[in-house]
């Protein structure tokens, strides 16, 4: 969780301290290396790690390691993943003492080719047995660079998440949304590079900074662990009179955000401010509500406030969270905690339905699973009285056993219809204003009265 | 007295009606002589409600610009708007009769009167056919086809109409008063005459006059009108919904909207608050900035978009080049162009009426670019048409027309 840790300096140099490696496997890897080094980052070693002496010696890397010296001869691996993965078997001992010594590292690598999917999950590995924490950023290809490379990356990303602390996927496909379609091949790959880079450094940032809230690694392994499909990151600076909403909606705008739409179905996501010591609670307090207008109410949300006076007047805001594809976890958790306590004593007696063999078996699966789908998906949002109500639905069902399907549907839709009654109580339909358009002529378009005031109409909440 | 050279715009707004007094200069530009402006009542949503208020508000207006012009008013320009005004394009076709190729001015006046020739309800009269384009034996992009040589001319026109006992109570109020109405206009055609220069109209450009009680819509597309309209929904609008949602006096709340109003989201600081002074009959109050702006953001962001709907469902949002141009009292709203422009993906300009000599307080508020419009379209006309008298009948037999039964 969050902490407030005043005295975060002194603690942190009595313990040891953090020692980050970022680690680029193969040429993509070396690429997005070179952008970090570019773009900056604090107290990090920088290890290349290629078997193209070629794109190695380009590198601007203070550690390099050359695969598959035997293997390869300072080739690349052709796109070959097994001899990617060989190749780096060969070298484990260059890894191994490279990589010596580091608390966190940072592995980056385009997955989809040969060094980065072959060797890319050894090297974890490697980090891992050197008790060292593995934060590993891929990049997936292009779909257009054919089926068989998304398939090696798949199968690659696969491996580095059995190894890794957290994996953050980055979809190529989505960053190049940056770009133009018309925009230069090379500037398309070197903004999707900048997204990677931006996204390490902040991470890098986040866990090196001293902060006012720190943000520890173990609140970026939790945000980033779950994130089995993608990473949502984005980053956004300001400065001028409105920094904190314009930081925000830069970081909003990043293409991996989809103006923070995706962000709503994300569990836990990790916001990042920074800013010089001018920053006000305001500030802070503008951006943390906009922000949780684009999250659920259930999204666990890590705040970490750095204070840099090199940021002068300027303001950054940094996002990360996940998306996972194995949603199916934190949901169930989710819809659990949101049964009624009260009732536990009408499930059962939804709960039998589908054991009765006779009238289910003769059910199209389609109303079965209907069915289902209500007793399961929809109980816990039902209300005391519809609780009550189908229970009493199921006892009618009893004698009728031996009837057909059509009948039950009537059932069924009789108990619908009394629900509806149910909730007309609770709907308000008399007191809609129109206010000084009382008397004139209404406008209606599209079958809205829009006389009415719009919040009104939309169910905004006004605060 | 009513010379040539002097036109009169006459505005019957919902929260102001308005008269411009121009004089045309010798070098054919206009000159802005005075503005008469009084606060209408009588009036929602563009239309009059209560005849004789409306009548004292327009009489007032007048006066109030005779004596700044120091001209007497006998002729005006009538602009007109309300949700029963509707438009449609149409094309007539006229045929020339064996042995004659010559195009001459009848066939313009024929191809017009067949184009006009479509079943409108009994109650609704046409109040413009507005030239699109002309075709000569299929060939388009003919500018003038009088003395061009053809056997078949088409054209294409924008027919505006509307109720007629809806457009008479405007005119007989304008009657009652002892006034001429010269011709009748409706507002965004006005206004687009006012805001827009040439060559934006052959660009393509979209003019929304968010007023008090309307928004006037208009799309010009090659240097034509290509569709106009009218919604419902003006600044009164906006007035109301504050007045509800928060829970104060429209007068407050007209204010409020004026003073501090923003349509920009999250730019006020969380619990940050605009204080109420008290005065007789209202307890002072502290509200909160951000509910405000969320109120007004959501009723203009429903009006652009149902303004982007018609003209998206007409197929001529790919065909403007040069942008949104939004004018109208509303338009002062802080904020509203980035939200227009997030809305409608071009460029957007708050615009005001193009500078005229004169008055100068006159062009550059956007309150008066409908009145400054309609006297500028008076005097296009005018110099399209210059000895013959054409317009002068046209629009007589025109309001003829609308009084006609």
């Amino acid at each position: 969780m969050v902490q407030l840790n005043r005295q975060y300096d002194r603690a942190n140099n009595s313990g040891e301290p953090i020692h980050v490696k970022v680690v680029g496997v193969g040429g993509a890897g070396s690429n997005i290396l070179d952008r970090v080094m570019l773009d900056g980052i604090e107290a990090a070693e920088l290890v290349a790690i290629n078997t193209d002496v070629q794109s190695l010696t380009a590198s601007v890397a203070a550690h390099k390691v050359q695969l598959g010296r035997n293997l390869t001869r300072g080739l690349g691996s052709g796109g070959d993943p097994e001899l990617g993965y060989a190749a780096a078997e060969e070298a484990t001992d260059d890894i191994r003492s490279v990589l010596q010594g580091g608390t966190v590292v940072f592995l980056c690598a385009g997955l989809g080719g040969g060094t980065g999917s072959g060797a890319g999950p050894l090297v974890a590995q490697v980090a891992k047995e050197e008790n060292a924490l593995v934060l590993a950023f891929a990049a997936v290809p292009f779909s257009f660079e054919g089926r068989r490379r998304c398939a090696q990356a798949e199968e690659s990303l696969t491996r580095l998440r059995a190894v890794c602390d957290a994996v953050v996927c980055f979809e190529n496909d989505r960053m190049a949304e940056i770009t133009l379609p018309r925009m230069g091949i090379h500037e398309a790959f070197a903004a999707a590079d900048l997204t990677v880079s931006q996204s390490i450094r902040s991470v890098a940032a986040l866990l090196q900074r001293p902060g006012l809230l720190h943000i520890g690694f173990d609140d970026v392994c939790a945000v980033l662990r779950n994130g089995d499909a993608r990473a949502l990151f984005g980053y956004g600076e300001a400065d001028g009179e409105n920094r904190a909403h314009d930081a925000l909606a830069k970081a909003l705008k990043s293409p991996l955000m989809n103006r923070g739409a995706l962000l709503e179905n994300a569990f836990h996501a990790i916001v990042h401010i920074c800013g010089g010591p001018n920053i006000t609670l305001g500030e802070v307090q503008i951006i943390m509500e906009e922000l949780n207008r684009h999250i659920n109410d259930q999204t666990q949300l890590f705040m970490g406030i750095g204070i840099e006076t090199r940021m002068g007047n300027r303001l950054s805001v940094s996002v990360l969270s996940s998306l996972g594809n194995g949603l199916g976890k934190p949901i169930a958790q989710f819809r659990q905690r949101a049964v009624y306590p009260v009732e536990p004593l009408p499930q059962p007696n939804v709960k039998p339905e589908p054991w009765k063999p006779a009238a289910v078996s003769e059910l199209p699966p389609k109303a079965a699973a209907q069915e289902q789908a209500g007793a399961i998906g929809y109980a816990p949002e039902r209300g005391e009285e519809e609780l009550m109500l189908s229970s009493t639905q199921s006892e009618t069902h009893k004698p009728a056993q031996t009837r057909p399907p059509a009948k039950l549907d009537a059932k069924s839709q009789t108990g619908s219809a009394k629900k509806v009654e149910a909730k007309q109580e609770i709907l308000q339909f008399e007191p809609v204003s129109r206010g000084r358009f009382e008397k004139s002529e209404p406008t209606i378009i599209d079958g809205q009265d829009l006389d009415i005031p719009t919040f009104l109409r939309k169910n905004v909440r006004i605060r | 007295m009513a010379r040539d050279n002097i036109f009169v715009g006459l505005e019957i707004g919902t929260s102001k009606i308005c008269a411009v007094v121009a004089e045309a200069r010798s070098d054919g530009t206009l000159k802005v002589v005075g503005v008469g402006s009084v606060p209408a009542r009588g009036v929602r949503k563009g239309e009059i409600v209560d005849f004789e208020t409306a009548k004292r508000c327009v009489h007032d207006a007048i006066v109030d610009a005779e004596e700044k012009s120091d001209v007497e008013i006998s002729e005006v320009y009538l602009g007109i708007t309300g949700s029963h005004i509707r438009s449609f394009n149409n094309r007539g076709v006229v045929v020339l009769e064996e042995g004659r190729e010559e195009i001459d001015e009848q066939d313009l006046d024929d191809v017009r009167t067949n184009a006009r020739e479509v079943s409108l309800p009994m109650e609704d009269c046409i109040l413009h056919t507005i030239i699109q384009h002309y075709y000569v034996d299929g060939q388009d992009g003919v500018l003038n086809p009088v003395g061009l040589l053809g056997k078949k001319l088409e054209a294409d026109f924008h027919i505006v109409y509307g109720i007629r006992t809806r457009i008479q109570n405007a005119i007989r109020c304008v009657k009652e008063l002892e006034l001429e109405p010269a011709d009748v206009i409706i507002n965004s055609l006005a206004t687009a005459q006012a805001v827009l220069e040439k060559n934006q109209k052959q660009l393509g450009a979209i003019v929304i006059d968010i007023g008090g009680g309307t928004t006037d819509f208009v799309v010009y597309v090659d240097g034509a009108v290509k569709q106009s309209g009218v919604l419902s929904i003006g600044g009164d609008h906006i007035t109301n919904d504050i007045s509800i949602g928060l829970k104060i006096p429209s007068a407050r709340a007209e204010k409020l909207k004026v003073d501090e109003g923003n349509v920009t989201l999250g730019t006020a600081f969380p619990g940050e608050t605009i204080l109420l002074k008290d005065e007789t009959g209202f307890a002072g109050r502290e509200i909160e900035r951000e509910p405000l702006n969320q109120i007004i953001h959501e009723r203009l962001r429903e009006a652009l978009e149902i303004v982007k709907r018609q003209i998206e469902a007409d197929q001529n949002l790919h065909y403007v080049g040069a942008g949104v141009f939004i004018t109208g009292g509303c338009s002062q709203i802080r904020g509203l162009e980035h939200l227009a422009s997030d809305i409608f993906g071009m460029p957007v300009t708050m615009a005001h009426a193009l500078p005229m000599a004169g008055v100068t307080s006159a062009f550059e508020n956007p309150q008066f670019s409908t009145a400054l419009g309609l006297v500028k379209y008076a005097h296009l006309v005018q110099i399209d048409r210059p000895a013959s008298g054409g317009l002068i009948r046209n629009a007589f037999q025109k309001i003829k027309g609308i009084f006609r039964n």
